[in-house]
């Protein structure tokens, strides 16, 4: 398991900070100080001491607190560095059957943003928590010095608005759950309206969701409130213990044989103090955002791998026999991103090209049998599944026991109600997931006896989601076959019918693509990733879903196209809907008579779906 | 970004009060904070001189406590606008694209942003930029007024060095303007690449791909750590270079608030009170500065909000008004039929009112002919679609959304009808069941006679069915032949098929591609 960088607290960052704060409490001091002690009419000379340390502290002040900014950051993001790198090598194994059988992206977009509030709490917390800490101790021991029983109002002071400030943490923490579920239900109804929007007026329920919508926003906004009396304690705490601080102070002061000036200088003293504690009211937060995110985030990647195969000690990573990066030709190896924007070696490529050279290059070790170039790797296998069950946790079963027979270049389709275990069928055959009994036979050897990677190196999935990467179109495809030149790819997207599209892009295969890059439309997305499968080579291709999210006559010309493109190659589609159905030469229906029997399917080779006239 | 865009308050009048009362909040925690350093300088004289502490120290105590309970106040006030102004906006965009067609809606993706992240980064815009903005125009006048009673020379160095913050803050930003504008967008693609390689990992995974990237994310990541750094030295420096601008002016007024006193033509109180008031003139304008970086993404989002929303304010949520309730549409059944692809689907839309414009002049014709023309939100028109919604949640919600209140008895009526109600009697929690995911599962025809059954309740004068028996064998397709039929003895009822039985037994047929070649 992977842990994080966490209680990694950066000393010298606290130290910057602590004395940028101590700065600041003693240039308000040493002002209140001098004051008085002007007004006494003394000797010029007798002040310059006092007039050189004002000004050494005002210049000290934001000088370390530049300090202190650069290096926590600098730390911060030197953490993140290595947390991402971490917790991505760890996320492998566990790809993609521990990441939830729905929403994977979404999953993973709250991974990315979970590592971020962790390593913030570096910044946002530890270091001012720490420098905060260095300047009680020095207010302290400043006031100790002049007057004993000064330092100990300063220490006592301290330690109750401490207390306070734990209370506030302890309501942060129990508010920052409300708030996170509340927040969630209230994305979930928007999400809601913003997609459907066409299904929901259909149906005349515009006034319902919007209902639903008001009920969560208004319990967004209770917990938000009740998320609220953790800063408005500390701060209004903060505050009137100040007040009382400099009274009491006073009090002790006016009892001293001590001088006017010191005196003024004690009484200040708490309120230039409370400049410095005001702040850390947002730590709170920050740390019970931090603490939410961890467990989150410990709690994914403190799974097992579903492959047993992926949990050999041989098979973690070791990143030196990672290879270097072999540029595509055609894209320069030498381009640095910290560059981008400033020298243009290649007129009308745009930054977003340059990020495709990080999809280039070799294959992971051990993975493919060497495909070349789109074409069909010199025998198809035989894939059977015999008697097999699965399930996505140990223990649950969700498909089968099922038996299924692909020989080379035979189409199946998987249909069934959904939760009648299509998807973990695909998920057994892509080894994504280890039967729990039953044989999975590749050419009639066990599949789990043969290498991971090479099982997997014969299959390719296209699921309803595909990703498209920040990157051209290029290095999109050439992902699932690292020797593809453009002829090779030019073909791939002829044969998932994207001719026409193609035609319309302004840089052809440099036209970057993904997020910042050309939007593409469901329709053309799922040619892509059909694209990159025909690319890749792989003999059997693995559909599931495909067409899920495309309108009935998109998804007719997208399965056309899928039948075409797969010629030769054996092809399980699962799907819940007809379109497609008709290009297959069997049909397996998962479900059985009563859906709550869904587990103990059986087999049954129906004829021809329904409805296609 | 302007310092503070109008457009709020004229867009969305839910946001009028909860910014007013911030503003009042805001206002008088300056006035607070400005009592507070008034207080202090008084009782630290009294103390020094050996006067009247304790009175002073009650004043002291009560100023603290104002603040604090203002503080209080504030941060109550500030979460409430934030969640008011986001939650209004979210609510006015949203109820207006239930409230017009396809059209008239960005993508459901960008929507869905626009919905869900936009508008919630309107929040900290509100909740703790314009506060910040309240104070920087509040506190420094009121500073600057309170100097000039108790020493004039000092409100003068005042007034003529504030200026200088703000200058100051714009030569920076104009200095540096273009390389921070490079800079930015390397730095969001370096921080978007992670998220990128995170969502494609399970197709890096499938492809053999995902080892060699390891690696990589290291490398980005640690590009991406020294473009941050690089970006954040110039922006730590100039907030470092403000700071130490203000710590000067105050150190101008110190140095002749001292000499003055040496020389004896400035009494204690007046002194202490121009060296404590002076440096509330300059903070506030520093942390506007910052919160106005942080608050970037808000005033973005705002300004999308009002552009999508267009005159956002006046949209309402759609209440179903019964004078739209018209059955002058009749009765009976009309069939439309043709090849896959001429447009059934399109003109269906068209008559619900989701879809406005299409390029197909048939279904224009074929429009008008039916003469339907339904207002969304007018809960006129019914229209089971091919692949009919069906939310995650319990039977019941499930077959109850968009018919309101609707008893047991008539929902096991409509089941029965479209024959599901044994396969819901046989749950183990009934209606309670929970459809989806983490439910029980419905085949293809099951989701369809659910989104009929749905449409039995509905007491739409005008039903719109796309390919009712499309998933259906031959016993559930007769089943629903009857239905059909029967529910036009009672309403207009409009189907797309596909089916010659169900054609047959229409009153009405639109035939749609008659002429038109379809492309196979």
């Amino acid at each position: 398991m992977t842990t994080l960088a966490r209680g990694r607290t950066d000393l010298l960052a606290g130290l910057w900070g602590g004395l940028a704060l101590s700065s600041g409490v003693a240039l308000t001091a040493t002002s209140g100080w001098l004051i008085v002690r002007a007004a006494e009419r003394p000797v010029i000379l007798t002040l310059l001491m006092a007039i050189v340390s004002v000004r050494a502290f005002g210049m000290a002040r934001p000088f370390f607190r530049y300090l202190e900014r650069l290096r926590s950051h600098d730390r911060a993001l030197d953490d993140l560095a290595r947390d991402r790198t971490d917790v991505y090598a760890a996320l492998i194994p566990l790809t993609p059957a521990r990441l939830g059988r729905r929403s994977r992206s979404a999953v993973l977009t709250g991974v990315v943003n979970d590592l971020t509030d962790v390593v913030e709490s570096q910044v946002r917390v530890r270091v001012p928590v720490l420098a905060a800490a260095l300047t009680l101790v020095f207010a302290t021991v400043l006031a100790g010095a002049l007057l004993p029983v000064a330092g100990g109002v300063i220490a006592v002071w301290a330690l109750v608005t401490v207390a306070l400030h734990r209370w506030g943490l302890g309501l942060e923490r129990g508010a920052q759950p409300v708030v996170g579920a509340a927040r969630a239900e209230v994305g979930r109804a928007a999400d809601l309206v913003a997609r459907h929007t066409a299904q929901l007026q259909a149906i005349g329920a515009e006034g319902e969701v919007l209902a639903r919508l008001d009920r969560a926003q208004d319990d967004l906004a209770r917990a938000l409130r009740r998320q609220s009396r953790g800063r408005a304690l500390v701060t209004g705490g903060v505050l009137g213990l100040t007040g009382i601080a400099c009274v009491v102070m006073a009090a002790l002061a006016v009892r001293s044989d001590l001088g006017a000036p010191v005196m003024a200088l004690l009484v200040v003293v708490p309120a230039a103090l409370a400049d410095t504690l005001l702040p850390l009211a947002d730590a709170a937060r920050a740390q019970a955002r931090a603490e939410e995110a961890q467990s989150r985030v410990d709690a994914l990647l403190d799974q097992e791998p579903a492959v047993a195969a992926a949990r050999e000690p041989s098979r973690t990573v070791h990143l030196g026999e990672i290879g270097t990066t072999d540029a595509h030709p055609g894209t320069s190896p030498t381009v640095q991103l910290g560059e981008i924007g400033t020298t243009d070696a290649h007129p009308g490529t745009s930054p977003t090209v340059q990020l495709g050279e990080f999809f280039t290059g070799e294959t992971d070790p051990k993975a493919s049998r060497a495909v070349q170039l789109g074409e069909i790797g010199t025998g198809v296998p035989h894939l059977r599944l015999a008697g097999v069950t699965a399930g996505w946790v140990d223990g649950r079963r969700d498909v089968g026991p099922v038996d299924l027979d692909l020989p080379p270049g035979r189409r199946v389709a998987v249909v069934g109600a959904n939760g009648s275990g299509k998807s973990t069928l695909l998920a057994v055959l892509a080894r994504a997931l280890d039967p729990s009994a039953g044989r999975y036979l590749v050419d009639g050897t066990d599949a789990t006896g043969l290498g991971l990677e090479e099982v997997r190196g014969l299959v390719a999935v296209v699921d309803d989601e595909p990703h498209l990467f920040a990157a051209d179109v290029r290095a999109n495809l050439v992902l699932a076959a690292p020797d593809a030149d453009d002829t090779a790819i030019l073909a791939a997207l002829h044969v998932a019918g994207l001719d026409g599209w193609f035609a319309t892009l302004p840089d052809g295969l440099d036209t970057g693509l993904g997020a910042g890059g050309r939007g593409v439309s469901g329709g053309e997305r799922t040619r892509i990733a059909l694209a990159r499968a025909v690319l890749s080579g792989r003999p059997v291709i693995l559909l599931d879903e495909p067409v899920a999210q495309l309108d009935h006559a998109t998804a007719t010309a997208v399965m056309r196209d899928v039948w075409s493109a797969t010629e030769g190659r054996s092809v399980v589609l699962v799907s819940h809907r007809a379109e497609g159905l008709d290009g297959v030469d069997e049909v397996i229906d998962l479900t059985a008579d009563s859906p709550t029997s869904a587990s103990s399917a059986q087999l049954t080779a129906a004829s021809t779906p329904k409805d296609r006239p | 970004m302007k310092p503070f865009d109008t457009r709020l308050l004229t867009a969305v009048p839910a946001a009028r009060r909860p910014v007013t009362a911030l503003a009042v909040v805001a206002a008088a925690q300056g006035a607070a904070a400005i009592a507070v350093a008034v207080s202090l300088a008084l009782f630290v004289a009294a103390v020094a001189t050996q006067g009247d502490w304790r009175t002073r120290g009650v004043w002291l105590l009560a100023a603290f406590l104002v603040r604090a309970l203002l503080a209080v106040a504030a941060e109550r006030v500030a979460v409430s606008a934030g969640a008011t102004v986001s939650s209004a906006l979210r609510r006015g965009l949203l109820a207006r694209w239930l409230s017009v067609p396809v059209d008239e809606r960005p993508d459901p993706a960008r929507a869905s942003v626009l919905a869900t992240e936009g508008a919630s980064a309107v929040e900290p815009y509100a909740a703790r930029y314009l506060p910040a903005l309240v104070a920087a125009v509040v506190v420094p006048v009121l500073a600057v007024v309170a100097l000039l009673f108790v020493d004039p020379w000092s409100a003068l160095i005042v007034v003529l060095t504030l200026p200088l913050l703000p200058l100051f803050a714009a030569l920076i930003g104009a200095s540096t303007r273009d390389d921070t504008t490079r800079r930015w967008q390397a730095l969001e693609q370096l921080a978007g690449h992670f998220g990128d390689v995170m969502r494609g990992l399970p197709t890096l995974v499938a492809y053999g791909r995902a080892r060699r990237q390891v690696d990589v994310v290291r490398t980005v990541s640690e590009r991406h750590r020294g473009a941050t750094m690089r970006t954040l030295r110039l922006a730590f420096m100039s907030s470092a270079a403000l700071e130490l601008l203000a710590t000067i002016s105050v150190a101008i007024v110190a140095v002749v608030v001292g000499l003055r006193l040496s020389h004896g033509s400035m009494s204690l109180e007046a002194g202490l009170l121009a060296i404590l008031l002076a440096p509330e003139a300059y903070w506030p304008i520093r942390r506007v500065g910052q919160e106005f970086h942080a608050a970037a993404d808000g005033a973005q989002a705002l300004d999308d909000f009002v552009r999508a929303g267009d005159g956002l304010g006046s949209v309402t949520a759609p209440e179903p008004s019964p004078t739209h309730r018209t059955s002058g549409w009749g009765v009976g059944l009309t069939a439309v039929t043709g090849p896959s692809g001429v447009g059934k689907t399109t003109l269906l839309d068209r008559l619900a009112g989701v879809r406005r414009t299409d390029r197909l002049p048939e279904v224009t014709a074929a429009a008008d002919r039916l003469g339907i023309s339904a207002d969304l939100g007018s809960g006129a028109v019914h229209y089971v679609t091919q692949q009919p919604f069906l939310p995650d949640g319990s039977v019941t919600e499930v077959l109850t959304l968009g018919a309101g209140d609707v008893g047991p008895e008539r929902q096991w009526e409509a089941l029965r009808r479209v024959g599901l109600d044994g396969v819901v009697m046989a749950l183990p929690d009934g209606f309670e069941s929970r459809l989806g995911d983490d439910g029980f599962g419905l085949s293809a025809g099951q989701r369809t006679r659910l989104g009929l059954a749905r449409a039995l309740l509905s007491d739409a004068p005008v039903l719109l069915l796309d390919e009712p028996t499309a998933h259906l064998d031959g016993d559930a397709a007769a089943l629903v032949h009857d239905l059909v039929v029967d529910l036009a003895r009672t309403r207009r009822v409009i189907a797309a098929t596909h089916s010659p039985q169900l054609a047959a037994l229409a009153d009405d047929h639109v035939r749609l591609g008659a002429r038109v070649e379809v492309p196979a």
